[in-house]
């Protein structure tokens, strides 16, 4: 006998992506949840690429312009999300400039590059580290709502800081692009069937 | 069939039957999650559920920080945060974040534990397909956990500028982040419909 892995596209069954259940590939509606049923998402590197563009388009904006204003006794002064990240350096506090860092530079960038890739090694159907592709897919799913952090952090600041002539903060435009950005990465992640990364494998152990 | 489950992120087909109380199960091909399997899943959602229910209640009903500087101060509550976004000409993003880390949690957490205290009636209810499916869907956009974060953020971002004092509203709802996060742990997909097509077959 072969040592094939049985896959349920090859045993001809599709699983629903909601409750899991596993019904005939021809079935077009889950039979246990209702939900529509398909063998693998519909134009998923289309989608992905699709949304993972727009990301990209809106993250220049996002980095460019101010995130917020700090108004202090007439003086405003604007500031973007790597000037955030450069003034709690100079305020001494490293550790916390490093998680805005990581959650607001790095992440959404590592995101994008990781999501493109991923894209990118499917389409051309790449034989190499489907086990790490698919551990990378994993951590980019997971890692994605975490990069929201200085939107909150915005959100807090802007509604707490209101000390009259004092002391007030504003947000800026970037707050609502650079909030897109995370959003639709997350949506471009979901979109992407990480079964595709295995899709392939059948075809050739059984070409060799 | 049955007790098979094909891997969500590599579609191996795995039989699950040995899963026993406390276990999880992982794809042995691409290492993939599958499913984790709990006897008392109703009992621990709905005690979690519950205690998260109220603590948000607390949370969003007391002072959440408190900032002062030369004698003028400024106080939030939970909800006051994405109104703040709103009134800045920002609807947008105040209503996502106003979703992300209050609507969506809220909901899910409610939806959770009807479900699984219909479940537990042990029977049928056509309310249960309807539930889950709403579970499943909002658990994944829930950021209670990254909130909690971007607090301690903002609160070392603004110490250098002036005093600020944490109000009992932001330790109740750290405690509905954990509450929540234990819940959703608790209520596994592949489990939770699988006994709910059981209780559809009696």
């Amino acid at each position: 006998m072969s040592d094939l892995p049985a896959t349920a596209a090859k045993s001809h069954l599709a699983a629903c992506h909601m409750c899991l259940k596993l019904a005939p590939a021809d079935v077009h509606q889950c039979p246990r949840c209702g939900s529509a049923m398909h063998l693998r998402k519909h134009d998923s590197l289309q989608r992905t690429l699709a949304l993972l563009i727009t990301a990209c388009l809106l993250y220049i904006p996002a980095n460019l312009y101010p995130i917020m204003y700090t108004d202090s006794l007439g003086s405003a002064e604007a500031s973007t999300i790597m000037g955030g990240v450069v003034l709690l350096i100079n305020l001494g506090s490293a550790p916390v400039a490093l998680v805005i860092f990581i959650f607001s530079v790095m992440v959404p960038s590592a995101k994008l590059m990781a999501m493109f890739y991923l894209v990118w090694s499917v389409q051309r159907q790449s034989p190499i580290d489907r086990r790490k592709r698919s551990t990378l897919y994993r951590i980019t799913e997971f890692v994605g709502k975490w990069s929201m952090v200085d939107i909150f952090v915005v959100t807090i600041l802007v509604a707490l800081v209101q000390l009259g002539g004092l002391l007030t903060i504003q947000p800026g435009i970037a707050a609502l692009l650079f909030a897109g950005v995370v959003t639709i990465t997350m949506i471009a992640a979901e979109n992407f069937d990480s079964r595709l990364i295995w899709d392939n494998m059948e075809e050739e152990n059984s070409a060799n | 069939m049955g007790s098979e489950i094909a891997c969500q992120s590599c579609d191996l087909l795995v039989n699950v039957a040995a899963t026993k109380h406390g276990q999880s199960a992982s794809c042995p091909r691409c290492g993939g999650f599958l499913t984790r399997c709990y006897d008392n899943t109703d009992q621990r959602v709905l005690a979690f559920a519950s205690a998260g229910l109220m603590f948000l209640a607390f949370a969003s009903s007391y002072s959440f920080l408190s900032l002062s500087r030369s004698g003028v101060e400024s106080n939030i509550t939970l909800l006051q945060a994405p109104a703040a976004l709103w009134s800045y000409g920002m609807p947008e993003v105040g209503a996502l974040v106003a979703a992300f880390i209050i609507v969506i949690p809220a909901t899910v957490l409610t939806m959770m534990a009807v479900l699984c205290f219909l479940i537990n009636q042990g029977r049928y209810n056509p309310w249960l397909v309807p539930l889950a499916k709403g579970v499943f869907l909002g658990q994944h956009w829930s950021m209670v956990e990254v909130f909690i974060i971007a607090v301690i953020v903002a609160l070392v971002k603004i110490a250098a500028m002036a005093t600020v004092v944490i109000g009992i509203s932001f330790w109740a709802y750290a405690a509905f982040a954990i509450c929540f996060t234990l819940a959703v742990s608790s209520l596994d997909r592949y489990q939770c419909w699988e006994r709910i097509e059981a209780l559809r077959a009696q």
